[in-house]
């Protein structure tokens, strides 16, 4: 303690220490390292789709291989109707998945954050109104209001994150809003506000660090359940047309007669696709609950 | 607490799941019964009845139907497609070719009991002369009728406007009179009280939305009953769920198949693939700039579409032998003329100096010939600097649209030219369609022995009125083309009525409004264990469903098996895959429960 701790720096070296404790915590779960290792992975290799593959590969117009072949040396997972490597599409496949997944999560999670923190904070016929409309959207069925809206805006990416991520947000709203009570009742908000802290600063300085880091355990979940969701919406013929995804692969599978051609490879890798990147989001998504929730930490912890 | 909600839960559900094993159980029983009393023909079909009011049905699955329960005048031979009597036993027209008079069948009955007179025939045609609403479905015909009268019972006199050589395939469903005077909004009117009255080999006697028609034999009818007592049409939302209830027997006749699903069934055991030639041609419409009716300018289609050059230059952007051979999986037949080959007379052959062959540089320096240049992005220009994006509107729910979709986006962006596709509702391409709001989009219409009815599609008068409605396709309205579509209408020599027609799909050709990429093959299987031979129309490479008759349902030859009942689902599996997810379910419900008294002590 020689040099005068400026506040910022006492900040700083306190949030380094958190981190590398959660990381110890996070290390322990070996579902939550196994799940983020698939998902270094899985992401490496969507990133880097372009650079490692000839994209000009999913063109229909610049394949010639047979339709709907059996995995061979030359096609390891087979062809697809119109010819085209199914481990090229399942590749990229993976970008658009997570490209929407984590979209979709993001602008839900967003939704919910705020909804749930401004509920909280000011209480009163704020949280009333907000909750009720919070409520309303909860009560909806989420794949009905995503097919409807996919159906009535034009189809493209957009709509897809939009339609997956204004159904999706409720479940944040509520459970934001519950961490945001308990933090509130602490003694150091209290004194904040008595010091003359603003709304602003409570709940800029105070109140969303707090709750961010159950932010982003949920946000974890909320992609795979927006994985799911586009992949559904995709399957249903709302999809994106012109970008290949796990969900439109399997459309198109079922579509040419796949099933009854017994054209497995064209229908396993999608569907493994989306199981494998789903598990690994839940299971990062667990872990990361238990590091920031000690009370999930089971005997011993 | 929360142990007893998760029993209630596993006990709740076992409780909703016991009726279904139950009824899975005592369905063969009922299925058993029915069949004693004679066979059931069932059709799978992937298609929805758009009406069952045969004056507003114009999809294949309703006007088939129509074709079974209604009467008409005349109708096509399932050898040939030649003309042969219906309901009218003969006919004559006067010298001048504008006063024909039908003389109808005797002792024909509605199902109700009442005969089928003249007088239904003339309400028929009067109605849709007089209502717009009746004249939505098959109006073209009597567009040129000026009168129609039925002096007695037995005669029908028609007077036209101009000479007609459509009066002999006038494909009009014919209604009572009896039921249908006392309904006054035809447009509104769905035709669903069971059993409908008509007239023909079937009555319907019973329709749920979504699920299925139910058809009976009419012992009366004029020809002698049928050979089945009962014809059902199954829908179906997917094509490998109707292939897959074929398989199992669970239907007998299953339509539309794809490629990759005719190719699997070959070699499967009691089932038989029919391979006919398709009567529908499929289309891409440039939008050249649509007009209403009253020739104002609407929709938002690109201004580059208007020239007739970018038009050609599109069409010899795509490879028509890759879409057979890739989309078709070889089923089907290159496009070319507006009219497919099964109708051998009419079919059309651009000669090769109006061939368009494939061949994307050419393309390309026509269109730089004609001013539509490359901007700095690749993405070609018009002269005004507007750049070449197009909206290409598909069907999204078939799969043959989708794929047409991506080989054509493919090679146009060779062509510097962006497609982007809209796949979309049926409804919402008809709407868009009509209201020329689209670039591209994809069409195609099954064409009839006579061809007058696809001919009219592309005239002036098939735009759309200013206050919507009409059934436009590609907008082309050229005089010359409705100058020769006019005069094939009103030529009685056959041979200079064919070389007016090809002129007219020559004409539609060289405009390129509507580019014919192919003509599907109509791909059919059915259980050979329960039914003997299909009659096909034509005999030769023809098709079971989707005539244009209704000889393959009429003259089925159910095998003993089928009049027995027998070959149908085999309901041990249904009960036993039941069976199992129980056993499963219970089993996860029970591990959860397990859990979540674990986690709920850990918490306490």
């Amino acid at each position: 303690m020689s040099a005068p701790a400026t506040p910022r720096a006492i900040a700083w070296s306190r949030r380094g220490a958190t981190l590398a404790e959660s990381w110890r915590v996070y290390r322990r779960d070996r579902g939550g390292l196994v799940g983020l290792a698939l998902l270094v992975v899985i992401v490496a290799l969507a990133v880097l789709a372009p650079v490692l593959t000839d994209g000009s590969g999913l063109n229909v117009t610049r394949v010639d291989a047979a339709p709907l072949q059996p995995p061979s040396a030359s096609h390891w997972l087979g062809t697809d109707e119109s010819g085209r490597s199914v481990l090229l599409l399942t590749w990229w496949g993976a970008r658009m998945s997570l490209v929407i997944g984590l979209a979709a999560a993001a602008l839900s999670v967003v939704i919910g954050t705020v909804v749930g923190v401004l509920a909280a904070h000011f209480g009163g016929w704020t949280s009333t109104l907000l909750m009720r409309f919070t409520d309303f959207f909860l009560v909806l069925p989420a794949l009905v209001l995503a097919i409807a809206l996919s159906t009535v805006l034009t189809r493209g990416l957009g709509t897809i994150v939009l339609a997956i991520g204004v159904t999706s947000w409720p479940q944040t709203a509520r459970l934001v809003r519950a961490q945001t009570l308990t933090v509130e009742t602490r003694p150091y908000i209290e004194r904040a506000k008595a010091l003359g802290g603003g709304h602003r600063h409570v709940i800029g300085k105070h109140v969303l660090p707090a709750v961010l880091p159950l932010v982003f355990a949920t946000t974890t979940l909320t992609v795979a359940s927006a994985i799911i969701a586009e992949s559904t919406l995709s399957f249903l013929g709302l999809g994106d047309p012109s970008r290949v995804s796990w969900g439109a692969m399997l459309k198109s599978a079922m579509d040419t007669g796949a099933v009854t051609a017994g054209a497995w490879w064209y229908l396993l890798p999608p569907g493994l696709g989306i199981a494998i990147v789903v598990l690994s989001f839940t299971l990062c998504g667990r872990a990361l609950e238990t590091v920031f929730n000690p009370r999930l930490r089971g005997v011993g912890a | 607490m929360g142990r007893k909600i998760v029993a209630l839960l596993a006990a709740s559900l076992m409780v909703a799941l016991v009726p279904a094993v139950a009824t899975a159980t005592a369905a063969p029983a009922a299925a058993q019964q029915d069949g004693d009393q004679g066979a059931t023909l069932r059709v799978g079909l992937q298609q929805e009845f758009d009406s069952l009011n045969p004056f507003l049905g114009f999809s294949l699955a309703s006007t088939q139907v129509f074709k079974l329960i209604y009467p008409t005048l005349t109708t096509y031979a399932a050898e040939d497609f030649g003309v042969v009597p219906d309901l009218a036993t003969e006919w004559k027209h006067s010298r001048d070719e504008l006063t024909w008079t039908f003389t109808i069948r005797r002792g024909v009955k509605w199902s109700d009991g009442e005969p089928v007179t003249a007088h239904d025939v003339a309400y028929t045609f009067n109605r849709m002369m007089t209502d717009p609403a009746a004249a939505t479905a098959n109006g073209n015909y009597v567009d040129n009728f000026a009168a129609v009268t039925a002096p007695d019972d037995r005669t029908v006199v028609i007077r036209t406007e101009k000479p007609q050589a459509t009066m002999l395939s006038l494909a009009i469903p014919i209604v009572p009179e009896h039921v249908w005077s006392k309904i006054d909004d035809v447009a509104d009117f769905a035709n669903q009280r069971m059993p409908i009255v008509g007239s023909g080999p079937f009555v319907a006697t019973e329709y749920r939305p979504q699920q299925s028609l139910t058809l009976k034999t009419d012992e009366d009818f004029w020809r002698g009953p049928a050979k089945i007592d009962e014809l059902r049409f199954v829908n179906f939302e997917n094509s490998d769920a109707a292939v897959q209830a074929l398989r199992k027997g669970e239907i007998d006749v299953v339509r539309k198949l794809t490629p990759t699903q005719f190719d699997a069934l070959a070699g499967a055991s009691n089932i038989e693939r029919v391979e006919g030639q398709g009567r529908r041609f499929f289309e891409v419409i440039l939008n050249p700039g649509a007009t209403n009716s009253a020739g104002t300018p609407i929709g938002t289609g690109h201004p580059a579409l208007r020239d007739v050059r970018v038009r050609r230059a599109i069409d010899r952007a795509i490879n028509r032998e890759v879409l057979v051979e890739r989309v078709l999986g070889g089923y089907g037949q290159l496009g070319g003329g507006y009219l497919p080959p099964i109708f051998a007379d009419y079919h059309w052959t651009p000669p090769p100096r109006l061939k368009r062959p494939f061949d994307i540089p050419a393309a390309n320096r026509a269109l730089d010939a004609a001013g539509y240049l490359r901007g700095p992005d690749g993405t070609r220009r018009t002269p005004e600097g507007e750049p070449l994006n197009f909206e290409f509107v598909l069907h999204g729910d078939e799969p043959v649209d989708a794929r047409v979709g991506e080989y054509l986006k493919g090679w146009l962006s060779r062509l510097g030219i962006n497609v982007t596709l809209q796949p979309v509702s049926d409804n919402q391409v008809n709407e868009r369609t009509t209201a020329g709001d689209f670039d591209m989009v994809i069409s195609g219409w099954s064409a009839n022995p006579d061809p007058d009815y696809v001919l009219r599609l592309q005239t002036c008068s098939a735009r759309p009125t200013p206050g919507g409605g009409g059934l436009p396709d590609s907008f082309l309205c050229d005089r010359r083309y409705d100058d020769l579509y006019a005069r094939q209408l009103a030529e009685f020599d056959h041979d200079k009525r064919v070389e007016l027609v090809k002129q007219a799909q020559r004409r539609f050709h060289t405009q390129a409004t509507g580019l014919i990429l192919f003509y599907p093959n109509s791909l059919e299987a059915y259980r050979s264990d329960r039914f003997g031979d299909f009659t096909t129309q034509p005999a030769d490479d023809g098709v079971i469903t989707g005539q244009q008759s209704y000889w393959g349902y009429y003259q089925a030859e159910p095998t003993s098996k089928a009049i027995a009942g027998t070959g149908g689902t085999d309901y041990g599996t249904v009960a036993l895959v039941l069976g199992v997810v129980i056993v499963l379910g219970g089993g996860v419900t029970g591990l959860v429960a397990l859990r979540r008294r674990a986690t709920a002590g850990d918490r306490e």
